[in-house]
């Protein structure tokens, strides 16, 4: 009913093609721009802003750019953690010595580093895959991990051997954690995080995006087909890293505040690889999803005790978060082991045809 | 597309600002804590945790709490992670009078927060040694005893009050390699150049914290005559351990604040006889506040530790340190004249605390802490401390009161604060009368 495609008539090719072929998509990608710009900065407390909303799409940005590789072309990562590090680093060292750079143009640039280094290490996909692959990365994770603490003019030889963000202004503004205004670095964050969701989007679809799709689906029947695998491959390599490491740049220099290099190390290589799984491999709405699962969630059951007015101990609430989360996980996957994503096209689906089911 | 995603989000998100807690109940003072009794270093949190916990309780039950007003103490639970700490600290910093975070990570990100939010961070024995500086730190209080006030104070007990016992010898800093075990080293670094004593630092990773073989290799190749240990958690155990297993002598091996956990050391029993580290605290399992809060908190079935953890330093530590904030609520109350401080207020109260013999013998806890005084520009009060040696069984403290070497460390902290106020510009400095 809701879902009705009956009348939408497609006249030529363009509206064919078109990102939203089905009206209602549009008009709920509509509802939900509305909501993320205009509705949450107006209504959304500091906690919010700081627990949920930012993180979030920080998250969401780097299971995106994760998911480029591992959903898209097949190719798969350990090393998240350690590009969004590099991201974060090169953008600290840009600010650093070059101040009067735009922190925004900073944090876009910073993606460029992590591109470079996410291809050298996207270099042995060419000769291998799958689980040899994952190895390789996991290398990076650990190399770039002990380049971030031992090579002490990366944090400017600061004692604690931490980077801590300074006070950056865009436009006379104060954008940077932890000094700016929550609105102000979720307006950035989010403006940052639309306009890689909707060239990605636009990517996937298109010829890179299919070589991408065949080099995925079997490596040398694409190659048959004429798809240049090392071009293929090494692209994804590089923009993968390249939104992770603007996603690694935004966590410490818009969220954050201060860093210490284990902060990058693989705990959080698996909780982006957790979220683009259940979010969903190869898809982009996916990723958000799965970070509303895996990051906002435990939050937001962290305070349901409280609201209902329940005294139990912090510890306790923290433990049973876990397994709550734990259960949730496998349920979801149990149920739909393609992911969240997969899940809403279902229900979608039914919608289509609601109240007939065939 | 993307969208949908945060549509769900949107919603809970709605859900929540309806619901999120707005001011606390009156009557009540409430100081955050966020507790690690979960994760990789539970070990060391729930013992001071409840230590900390049961001081507060003990005052609400005995006296009605401090000035007629109860003491709120809330744990939030972090399990030693950075993200919950700040979900924790937004979530507490509204109604809070202090947040007490405990750990020099989520401190950093607060740090400039607080001079905006106007919350007191206490951090006991952590954190940066420059947040000393009361002038540029003005939120932040991590007495009575800095890191390098720690360095300080275990030179001198292995090379004497001047250092000279340590010329021309061989000294192993075996430290865990985070932010927390690289604070020591820039002084003990001078410190070698000055009396002239080699500094053989062996990093253990935080991957490697409870494997240590190859740090004691190099340990047992360079023939140290002392190693420094900076560790905490799961890295003193394996250390002990593989100090034992690597034959050297344990009487040399000396550790911060962090290390006297009597739980680490129980395992290695007599084997660990000798084993000495710095502590600002003293066990003093016969104080009378360990009779009050037996009466008072543990009788009534208010207290969560068990008997062997009261007799422990770092449940004890952990009374110590609430009695010292305490005495910041007391003195606030006092000079502004109302019980119902607020957290500007707290500030004041935590830079005017003033604890003496009197105070002390007062709290039942004569001993258990050296006397000390806080101000305006300095936030610690660089109390001193005690080395504690292991006996096989329990630790003993030394009859003498070591105190750092204030000269050298004021100079540092001075510097250290300019460089983070000017890495931070602009950065609100206050002045300081007198």
């Amino acid at each position: 009913m809701l879902f009705r495609t009956g009348g939408q008539f497609k006249t030529s090719y363009k509206e064919d093609i078109a990102l939203f072929p089905v009206r209602q998509d549009a008009i709920l990608l509509g509802v939900v721009l509305v909501l993320a710009w205009i509705v949450f900065p107006l209504t959304a407390s500091e906690f919010v802003f700081q627990t949920l909303l930012i993180p979030i799409l920080i998250y969401a940005l780097a299971a995106l750019g994760l998911n480029l590789l591992i959903g898209y072309t097949g190719q798969f990562s350990l090393g998240t953690g350690a590009f969004m590090g590099v991201g974060a680093f090169a953008c600290y060292k840009m600010v650093t010595l070059m101040p009067w750079m735009n922190p925004i143009v900073a944090v876009l640039l910073s993606g460029v580093f992590s591109a470079g280094v996410g291809v050298v290490f996207g270099i042995p996909s060419l000769r291998i895959k799958g689980f040899y692959l994952a190895i390789s990365t996991l290398a990076a994770q650990f190399f770039l991990v002990w380049i971030f603490e031992k090579w002490s003019w990366l944090y400017n030889d600061n004692l604690s051997g931490a980077i801590e963000v300074p006070n950056l202004t865009a436009f006379g503004v104060v954008v940077t954690a932890p000094r700016a205004d929550s609105v102000m670095t979720y307006y950035v964050i989010l403006a940052i995080a639309t306009l890689i969701t909707w060239l990605v989007m636009n990517l996937t679809r298109g010829a890179l995006g299919r070589s991408w799709k065949a080099t995925r689906d079997m490596d040398f029947a694409a190659e048959l087909i004429g798809i240049n695998l090392m071009k293929s491959k090494l692209t994804a390599f590089a923009l993968s890293s390249y939104i992770v490491g603007v996603a690694g740049a935004l966590f410490v220099f818009m969220w954050r505040g201060a860093a210490e290099p284990a902060l990058f190390d693989i705990p959080l290589s698996f909780r982006i690889l957790y979220i683009v799984i259940i979010g969903g491999l190869g898809s982009i709405m996916g990723n958000y999803l799965g970070a509303v699962l895996i990051v906002g969630l435990p939050v937001i059951l962290g305070t349901v005790p409280e609201a209902l007015g329940l005294e139990i101990a912090s510890a306790r609430i923290e433990q049973i978060n876990l397994m709550i989360i734990g259960a949730l996980i496998v349920f979801f996957l149990i149920v739909e082991p393609h992911g969240l994503a997969r899940l809403w096209e279902l229900i979608r689906e039914k919608l289509i045809r609601w109240p007939f089911p065939h | 597309m993307t969208s949908k995603g945060k549509l769900v989000a949107a919603a809970l998100a709605a859900m929540l600002t309806a619901q999120l807690p707005g001011a606390a109940a009156a009557q009540e003072l409430k100081i955050s804590n966020f507790s690690y009794r979960t994760g990789p270093f539970a070990a060391t949190g729930i013992p001071l945790t409840n230590g900390l916990m049961d001081y507060f309780t003990l005052l609400n039950e005995r006296d009605g709490g401090i000035g007629g007003v109860k003491i709120d103490f809330a744990e939030c639970e972090t399990g030693y992670n950075a993200e919950k700490g700040i979900e924790c600290y937004e979530k507490n910093k509204g109604d809070s009078i202090a947040v007490m975070p405990w750990s020099t990570g989520i401190t950093l990100q607060l740090l400039p927060k607080t001079n905006e939010d106007r919350v007191p961070i206490i951090l006991p024995g952590g954190g940066n040694s420059a947040m000393a500086d009361g002038k540029v730190f003005q939120w932040v209080f991590n007495g009575p005893d800095s890191y390098w006030d720690a360095a300080s104070m275990m030179l001198q007990s292995v090379g004497g009050k001047d250092l000279s016992g340590l010329k021309g010898k061989k000294v192993g800093f075996l430290y865990l390699d985070i932010p927390f075990g690289r604070e020591p080293i820039p002084f003990i670094e001078a410190k070698a150049k000055e009396v002239g004593f080699e500094l053989v630092l062996v990093p253990v990773g935080i991957k490697e914290m409870q494997n240590q073989s190859t740090q004691w290799l190099q340990i047992r190749r360079e023939r140290p005559d002392y190693v420094l240990m900076w560790s905490w958690g799961a890295m003193n155990a394996a250390a002990v351990n593989e100090a034992i297993k690597t034959r050297f002598p344990i009487d040399r091996l000396v550790g911060t604040y962090w290390s006297a956990i009597d739980d680490d050391l129980q395992m290695a029993g007599d084997a660990g006889k000798g084993f000495r580290a710095i502590s600002f605290t003293a066990p003093k399992p016969d104080a009378p506040v360990l009779a009050e809060v037996q009466k008072h908190v543990v009788d009534t079935g208010k207290s969560l530790s068990t008997e062997d953890q009261r007799a422990e330093t770092l449940y004890q530590r952990g009374l110590a340190v609430s009695m010292m904030i305490s005495q910041g609520i007391r003195a606030a109350q006092e000079h502004f004249g109302t019980s119902e401080i607020n957290a500007e207020q707290m500030r004041w109260g935590m830079e005017n605390i003033d604890i003496t013999e009197a105070i002390l013998e007062e709290a039942g806890m004569g001993g258990m802490l050296p006397p000390f005084k806080t101000s305006c520009t300095d936030h610690l009060g660089h109390s001193g401390g005690w080395i504690l040696t292991w006996d096989g069984n329990r630790f003993q403290q030394s009859e003498e009161l070591f105190h750092a070497e204030r000269d050298a460390i004021a100079k540092m902290e001075e510097e250290g604060a300019a460089a983070y106020a000017e890495a931070n510009a602009p950065w609100p400095v206050q002045t300081c009368d007198g």
